[in-house]
Formats: structure tokens, C-alpha cells, sequence
């Protein structure tokens, strides 16, 4: 399987606080990869670096076959990044139609049978297309921020805690749709609080601790590792 | 029929001051910043109308063009070379560099032009006036251009912001920088938009002002500018129908105050009831409180 994303040995401070350390891994094209790690441990920094909204001081940060360390940030999207980020950040004082189009900025027109596809996914969404996108409750937040994400045509899907605040019912349908989107090509990169979810649907995981990679593995072992289950599975 | 007249004055006064208003609150909703350089790009506007058309005797539309042309260029690049190198610098900075600015085209105007007054071509004296109820009413050309003007405007940029992909862009933008990158939106370029709007509406708005008060100085902007911006608070800063209706209401209040209470007293009048606004509602009359869900 050919890489899609390589990142190598990022440096990322928050000015002189130091987030994360010389992280690299990578992403195979296909793959669901996760990363875990405690509160702070630099997960979503390290998922903001790779889409440009941050920068890193050191290493680079490669999409397929691509330096993206010299892309502005909005620039990354059309090269087929897309970043569902922590806490949606959907636009709440635009309908849901239009944080869609939002979503396709970069494709110009928007297609309606992108939108159909959307809609097919999340009919919830499609109920809704004419509602303020800040009157959704959070589980339709959520699956507003990930149709929005996909009116791009990602490659590589980065969802930042797509489970955050849901109830467990909505998790299980939030993880069904990664594994669908998953099934239809695209490769995700999934950060998660919920670690045995998202170990479970991974076929790799890193582990972060403050900064650090700290252990690595398939879905399986790392599900299986004391430490691990210590430290994130809860005993 | 004085009543009317009154009105009339008021929301002519207004239309102006929603013109300015326009540019503060579509600057503030995308840069979250107070530009208070805005009244100063009225005064620049006027300026370059009046050489244009008594120096270089061009004719009343293209010497409103050369001003508008002009203007945004102007905003464009304040923007560029004093605010943008702070994007990242606390809002007092950006607000003390703003009111720098302001004084920069203040007293580069006064070495260009001289601190003397200078009488405004009427540009909009050829406009026939409206007459009604059989000629007990009559509505001046510029008072009725004020109001279309502004009206136009209006329109405009409603439709932009609600129906475009550029205009829905720019909303994006003024909520949330970050999310608005990450759907590709450049946000510098549509920062530099939103000024270029904004100062090009301001140079609309400094040729109605000094067509309707003909009296030209560096300090002209000033007041109208200061006005404007309550106005677009009034009405709730970052809501284009906030500052039509601030604009509006503001005009009115100011001519009604001038004409049945007391010249001297009308602005502390009308800032008086700004602040009892803001009082029973902080966000302005139109303005949207915002919520996040967690
Ligand atoms: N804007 C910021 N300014 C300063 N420090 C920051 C900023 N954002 C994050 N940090 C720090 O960087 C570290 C990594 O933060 P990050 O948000 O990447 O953690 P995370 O792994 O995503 O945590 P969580 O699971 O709570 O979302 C933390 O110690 C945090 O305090
Ligand atoms: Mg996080």
C-alpha cells in the first residue's frame, strides 16, 4: 500500500510551550489509522499542524508525494486534506445548505449530487437544510461538520473527537459512518478520547503522551497491550 | 407638513450615516476590529471628488468614480501595510493603530489641502426635486438620492452576503477564521475585500455627505464617522440590516432633536439614548447574541 501522509519528526510550540516533540508517523492510503492519547497530549495540535493551521518548526509534513509544509492552510483542502476539527465549528449562523456549500468552496459550483450524497448519508441533515446550523442540537453539529468535510472529496478524511458530548446511540451511529466512508475509499485518520472505539475500527494506532509517540500497533495489539489498557481502556 | 419635512431630513441624514455604518460593521464582523480610520476615508473621498472636479473638471459621475476607485484602493492598503501585520497582535493594538491612521489621513490631508474650509461642488443640484400632496411637501434631488443611495446599497449588499459564494464566503470568515480555511477560503484575500467594500462605500457616503453639507475640511469625517459608528453599534454591529436601521433611526433622531428640542443638546441626546439602548440590549437593536453549544 503507497503512504499517503508521512509526517516527519514535527516540532509544534505554542509560543514557548512545547507540543509536541519530534512526532512522525504515517498514513497508508486505505487505512483507518487513530491516534490516542490523555487530555493535552498534543492531538489535535498535531492534526491542526498537518492541515496548516498550524506550523511546525522542524520536518515536514508530506501528502501524497507533496510537501505541504510551504501550503498556506487554505490551500491544503484541495489537495484532497480534509479536517472535521475538535468542538464541529460549523458556521452557526448559516443554514446547514450552506455550511455544505462552505464545504465545496473549492470545487466552485456545488454539485447537487454531492449534496444528494450528503443528504443520503445524514438524512437528518436534509430535513434540516434550511435551519440556522446553530440551532442543531450537538449530534447534528456533528454530522453537519463531517458532511461538510466530505462536500470536498477528501482523500484523507482527519476527524478531531467526531464522539465528543454524544450519547452512546450517536457514537454508534458517528463510528458506523467512519466505517462506511472507510469501505467507499477514504482513508481516515481518526483522533479519539473513546480509544476502544476507535481501536476497534483502526487498523493502526499511535499512542501520544505529552508530545511524544509513545507506542505504536495494529487495532488488535494495541486493544490487547496491559499498558494500554491501563492507561486508556480503563483497566 | 413640517413634521414630514423633518422626517424626510432625518432619514436623508440617516441613509448617509448607514452608508458609513456599512463599512464599520462589515469591517468589525470580518476583522473584529473598530476602524476607526473609516470616517477618514469619507474626508479623502470628498477631497478627491472636489479636485477631481475642480482641478481636473471632470464631470460629477466620473469624479465620483475616481473617489470610489480611489478610497478602496486607500482601504485596501491601510489594511495591508497597518492592520494586517497585527492580525495576530491584542485588539487595543489594532485600536490604537487605527485611531494612528486616523490622524495620519487627517494631517496628510490638512499638508495637501490646508486646514481652510472647502465649498463643495454641487455635484447633485441638477437632480429635480420631489414634489407631494399637491406641492405642500417637497423632497430635495439629494435627500431623495441620499435615500436611493442607500436603499441600493442596501439591497446589494444583502443579496452579496446572502446568495453568493464570494458573499457567504465572507460570512464564513467573520465567524470563524479557522473553520473558513480549512474549506479553502483565503481569508486575507476576503479581509482585503471587506475593506475595499467598505472604504469604497465610504467614498460614496463622503460625496452625499458633502454634497448635503457643502463644507470641506481634513476633520470633516470625523463627527459623521464617529455617528456612523454608533449607528452600526446601535443597530448591532456586524448586522447589515443593524445599520440600515441604526442609520436610519440615528438621522432621524438627530434632525428631530435639532428641530424640536435643541441644536446644542442633539448629540448628547442621541448618544444619550445609544447608551440606554445598549443598556436594556447590549448586542445593539438587531444584533445576535451568540451561543455555542458544548
Ligand atoms: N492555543 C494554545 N495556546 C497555548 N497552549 C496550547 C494551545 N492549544 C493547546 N495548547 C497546549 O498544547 C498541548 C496539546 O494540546 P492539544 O489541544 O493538542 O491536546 P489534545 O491531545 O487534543 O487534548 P484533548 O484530548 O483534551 O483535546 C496542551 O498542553 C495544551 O495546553
Ligand atoms: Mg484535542
Amino acid at each position: 500500500m503507497d503512504t499517503i501522509l508521512k509526517v516527519d519528526d514535527i516540532n509544534v510550540f505554542y509560543g514557548s510551550i512545547h507540543a509536541i516533540k519530534g512526532v512522525s508517523f504515517e498514513v497508508k492510503q486505505g487505512e483507518i489509522v487513530t491516534l490516542i492519547g490523555a487530555n493535552g497530549a498534543g492531538k489535535s495540535t498535531t492534526l491542526n499542524t498537518i492541515s496548516g493551521l498550524l506550523h511546525s518548526k522542524t520536518g515536514g509534513v508530506t501528502f501524497m508525494g507533496e510537501d505541504l509544509s510551504k501550503t498556506p492552510c487554505h490551500k491544503v483542502v484541495s489537495k484532497g486534506l480534509a479536517l472535521v476539527p475538535e468542538g464541529r465549528r460549523v458556521f452557526l449562523q448559516m443554514t446547514v445548505q450552506e455550511n455544505l456549500e462552505m464545504g465545496a468552496y473549492i470545487r466552485g459550483k456545488v454539485n447537487p449530487d454531492d449534496l444528494e450524497h450528503v443528504f443520503q448519508r445524514f438524512p437528518r441533515l436534509k430535513e434540516r437544510r434550511k435551519q440556522i446550523a446553530g440551532t442543531l442540537s450537538g449530534g447534528e453539529q456533528q454530522m453537519l461538520a463531517m458532511g461538510r468535510a466530505l462536500m470536498s472529496h477528501p482523500k484523507l478524511l482527519m476527524l478531531d473527537e467526531p464522539s465528543m458530548g454524544l450519547a452512546p446511540i450517536l457514537v454508534e451511529q458517528i463510528f458506523d459512518i467512519i466505517q462506511e466512508l472507510h469501505k467507499d475509499g477514504t482513508t481516515i485518520l481518526l483522533v479519539e478520547q473513546n480509544a476502544r472505539a476507535a481501536l476497534h475500527i483502526a487498523d493502526r494506532g499511535y499512542v501520544l503522551e505529552t508530545g511524544k509517540i509513545v507506542t505504536t500497533g495494529t487495532g488488535a495489539e494495541l486493544l490487547d497491550s496491559p499498558a494500554i489498557k491501563k492507561a486508556y481502556l480503563g483497566g | 407638513m413640517s413634521f414630514l419635512t423633518n422626517l424626510i431630513n432625518g432619514l436623508s441624514l440617516g441613509s448617509v450615516y448607514a452608508i458609513i455604518a456599512l463599512g464599520y460593521t462589515m469591517v468589525y464582523g470580518i476583522a473584529k476590529m473598530l476602524n476607526f480610520a473609516h470616517g477618514d476615508v469619507i474626508m479623502i473621498g470628498g477631497y478627491v471628488c472636489f479636485v477631481s472636479v475642480m482641478s481636473l473638471g471632470l464631470g460629477a459621475i466620473p469624479s465620483i468614480l475616481l473617489a470610489i476607485i480611489l478610497c478602496t484602493l486607500l482601504g485596501i492598503l491601510v489594511e495591508r501595510l497597518a492592520y494586517k501585520p497585527l492580525r495576530q497582535a491584542p485588539s487595543l493594538a489594532v485600536l490604537i493603530t487605527a485611531i494612528g491612521v486616523s490622524y495620519f489621513l487627517q494631517n496628510a490631508a490638512l499638508l495637501i489641502w490646508g486646514s481652510a474650509g472647502k465649498v463643495f461642488p454641487s455635484l447633485l443640484d441638477g437632480i429635480p426635486s420631489l414634489q407631494l400632496f399637491d406641492g405642500q411637501l417637497t423632497v430635495s434631488g439629494k435627500a431623495l438620492v441620499n435615500i436611493v443611495v442607500c436603499l441600493i446599497t442596501m439591497t446589494v449588499l444583502t443579496l452579496f452576503t446572502g446568495k453568493t459564494r464570494v458573499g457567504k464566503a465572507m460570512r464564513a470568515v467573520s465567524e470563524d477564521k479557522g473553520a473558513a480555511q480549512l474549506m479553502g477560503i483565503n481569508v486575507d484575500a476576503t479581509i482585503s475585500l471587506t475593506f475595499a467594500i467598505g472604504s469604497g462605500l465610504a467614498a460614496v457616503a463622503g460625496v452625499l455627505l458633502c454634497s448635503t453639507y457643502p463644507m470641506l475640511m481634513p476633520t470633516t469625517g470625523s463627527m459623521p464617522g464617529i455617528k456612523a459608528f454608533t449607528a452600526a453599534v446601535f443597530g448591532g454591529i456586524g448586522s447589515i440590516p443593524g445599520a440600515l436601521l441604526g442609520g436610519l433611526l440615528l438621522g432621524v433622531l438627530e434632525i428631530f432633536c435639532n428641530a424640536y428640542i435643541s441644536q446644542e443638546l442633539s448629540n448628547a441626546i442621541v448618544f444619550g439614548v445609544l447608551i440606554i439602548v445598549l443598556l436594556v440590549r447590549p448586542t445593539g437593536l438587531l444584533g445576535k447574541p451568540i451561543r455555542e453549544k458544548v
